[in-house]
């Protein structure tokens, strides 16, 4: 009897470990914040669209067998790719995922550049302004670049008022605005990766580039752009993925014409009730954002090694 | 070293220095880190600037580079001035206290960096990696990236880096500051080898003072932005200017005296120090009752049990102290004022009964011309 209880002690001893424990709480947290709902999304998925609460057949039907019997169907898949919308949406996001990772990159390099090489007494405040943004609501801020870039907004009248342009320029609704929405706002995703980069960077690297007779321009291409790569690819992937299926930024300053996955997902989930669609559109976006997910894994796992 | 050393260029006064060195001030700031700096480095010498840290010397360094921009006065290289040319066009090239190897290009890319900005054709490119490779015995490691070598070998690859394009002048920076001492040692040699094999001029700053010793032609020693003294090794050690530059290299037993004027032996000191009258064959010009400082190396105090039959020049006391190293001994000797001087002997003798030992009564003694005399 006691030999018993001490064993089961020591049982639960090995379970509830501190280290175990310390370990077990990310994976709790991801299985119960990713993992289920992601089972929950693979299964509505699989089911037909009813005029129901919920919307979407059951998977599972428990019949008078032992065993349910079991009704998936990938026809909200087959439908993805029966029509074209869904496949220009997902190009279209792609598009504008890397063009505007593109320009995130070099406005956020440059920012990057200069605070790591800014005299140390200035680096916090500069750095401070680049997070500052982020105490106000992201909505909040998407919200007046429509003030700023409306036809009759302070960039235009800005524009007008000092001679540059006479009529308003149209910027609003359109993908330049879209462009410029998603720009300003991960920006911070990108600066932050790089700066910690370039900030550790050892200068006497680039001394040794110029003493040994290469020119500060190429000494930028040959040294500091090659050793900034981990922080260049952390950067890129943290706004490319987010962008890939962003909604709100395009819903609120791009056109009718703006197409993107985010915003087809919206429509198909909350316009026309169709959960499963919409979850097949989620599932397929996440089959696409693996691969870079992975590599920005392992580019992670290279800059720490 | 010793074909550099009896050429002694700096003692020919029709000989044109290579690096002339005018005036030159470096502030940051209200901070002068060089005041009014002058020397002339003459061709294959191998220099070493020598002080303790803040000195300058590395600033010093960084200005011949070109990495900091002179505040006042001028460089000249071979007759050219090159105060005003940026670092990437100077003939000059530095090898780096951390080496700052490229770490994303292995060994042979780093050697070969530096060609590739002159846009050399490849093959001549491969030509001279090889031969460097072959100059620094790292052959077999030129694939390798920098972080698989160890200490040694980094230190290597950043010789034949900075050696690759034949530079007019190489500046070192503690190149074998982050060598464990016998790695240090070896390399040493290796070092004054390829400066004589490649007949480059070095100009090498070091806090180490044995470094410098070993490896120099000529030594400038700083302190606070200023040269104290330029002169050879052996200068330095046997006739230092000043009493911060002798007891800057090497141990010295600094005393105190007061000037009593010349006889026959030579220059007399009343010494409080050592409490007896000290005899110099150094002349100096100073008048009676001037106070001034007075030198003995270690080594060149004899200790005995028994006393000397000399004259002069002898002082007793208690070994209070022993440091055995092996080949020689340090005896701390204190003498009857409280004073302690040490006395290094060799151990030439295997047997006990010639040791001496704590508490032993001892004499020491000193030829006059082992004093060095300091008037500051």
């Amino acid at each position: 009897m006691i030999s018993n209880s001490r064993k089961t002690q020591s049982l639960l001893k090995s379970i509830f470990n501190g280290r175990r424990a310390v370990i077990a709480i990310p994976y709790l947290w991801l299985l119960m914040f990713f993992m289920l709902p992601f089972i929950f999304v693979l299964k509505i998925s699989l089911a037909e669209p009813i005029m129901a609460i919920p919307p979407y057949t059951a998977l599972f039907e428990w019949g008078n067998s032992l065993l349910p019997s079991i009704r998936a169907s990938l026809e909200s898949y087959l439908f993805l790719f029966s029509d074209s919308l869904y496949i220009k949406a997902y190009l279209s996001s792609l598009k504008i995922a890397i063009i505007s990772t593109i320009l995130t990159l070099i406005i956020g390099y440059s920012i990057a550049y200069s605070v790591a090489k800014a005299p140390s007494r200035w680096r916090g405040i500069l750095l401070m302004l680049v997070i500052l943004p982020f105490w106000t609501s992201f909505l909040i801020r998407v919200y007046a670049w429509i003030g700023i870039l409306k036809t009759e907004g302070l960039l235009n009248l800005a524009l007008i008022s000092i001679g540059i342009i006479d009529k308003p320029l149209i910027i609003m609704n359109t993908d330049l605005a879209v462009y410029i929405g998603i720009v300003y706002s991960y920006l911070p995703f990108m600066i932050l990766p790089l700066y910690a980069n370039l900030e550790k960077m050892d200068m006497s690297l680039l001394e040794a580039a110029a003493d040994l007779g290469c020119r500060p321009f190429k000494t930028f291409w040959t040294v500091t752009i090659p050793l900034s790569l981990p922080g260049i690819l952390a950067g890129c992937f943290l706004v490319f993925i987010p962008v890939m299926g962003e909604f709100v930024i395009p819903d609120l300053l791009g056109g009718s014409e703006t197409l993107m996955i985010g915003k087809v997902l919206w429509t198909e989930f909350f316009y026309n009730r169709d959960w499963p669609v919409a979850s097949a559109v989620a599932i397929i976006l996440l089959a696409l954002l693996v691969v870079p997910i992975m590599l920005y894994q392992k580019s992670q796992e290279k800059a720490i090694s | 070293m010793s074909e550099t050393l009896s050429a002694s260029p700096w003692l020919n006064a029709s000989e044109k220095p290579y690096i002339q060195i005018e005036n030159v001030t470096k502030k940051f700031g209200d901070f002068t880190a060089i005041d009014s700096l002058n020397l002339d480095i003459y061709k294959n010498e191998f220099f070493s600037l020598l002080g303790p840290s803040g000195c300058g010397k590395t600033t010093l360094l960084r200005m011949l580079a070109g990495f900091e921009k002179i505040t006042d006065g001028r460089i000249l290289l071979d007759g050219e001035d090159i105060s005003e040319i940026p670092p990437h066009l100077r003939p000059i090239n530095m090898m780096f206290q951390s080496y700052a190897l490229f770490p994303h290009m292995t060994v042979e890319k780093n050697i070969a960096f530096g060609l590739k900005q002159d846009n050399l054709p490849p093959n001549k490119i491969s030509q001279r990696v090889e031969e460097m490779l072959e100059l620094v015995e790292l052959t077999d490691f030129a694939k390798r990236k920098p972080n698989q070598l160890s200490g040694g070998q980094s230190q290597r690859v950043a010789l034949a880096r900075s050696l690759a394009k034949q530079p007019k002048l190489l500046l070192l920076d503690e190149p074998l500051g982050a060598l464990d001492k016998r790695l240090r040692e070896q390399t040493q040699f290796e070092l004054m080898d390829i400066q004589e094999k490649l007949e480059v001029t070095f100009v090498i700053v070091t806090h180490d003072q044995e470094e410098a010793m070993t490896v120099s032609s000529r030594i400038g020693v700083m302190d606070s932005g200023n040269l104290i003294q330029v002169a050879t090794p052996t200068e330095i050690y046997e006739a230092p200017v000043n009493k911060d530059v002798a007891d800057f290299i090497g141990d010295v037993n600094l005393l105190r005296g007061i000037y009593k004027g010349q006889n026959e032996v030579g220059t007399q000191l009343h010494s409080d120090d050592a409490n007896s009258i000290v005899f110099a064959t150094q002349e100096v010009g100073a008048s009676t009752g001037d106070e001034m400082w007075f030198a003995i190396r270690p080594e060149k105090l004899e200790i005995s049990k028994k006393k000397p039959t000399n004259q002069h020049n002898i002082l007793k006391g208690r070994i209070e102290d022993i440091a055995y190293g092996g080949s020689f001994s340090t005896y701390h000797v204190r003498l009857d004022n409280g004073r302690i001087l040490k006395a290094i002997r060799a151990n030439r003798v295997r047997t006990e009964e010639h040791h001496l030992t704590w508490e032993d009564e001892v004499y020491l003694h000193w030829e006059p011309h082992s004093v060095v005399v300091l008037l500051s």
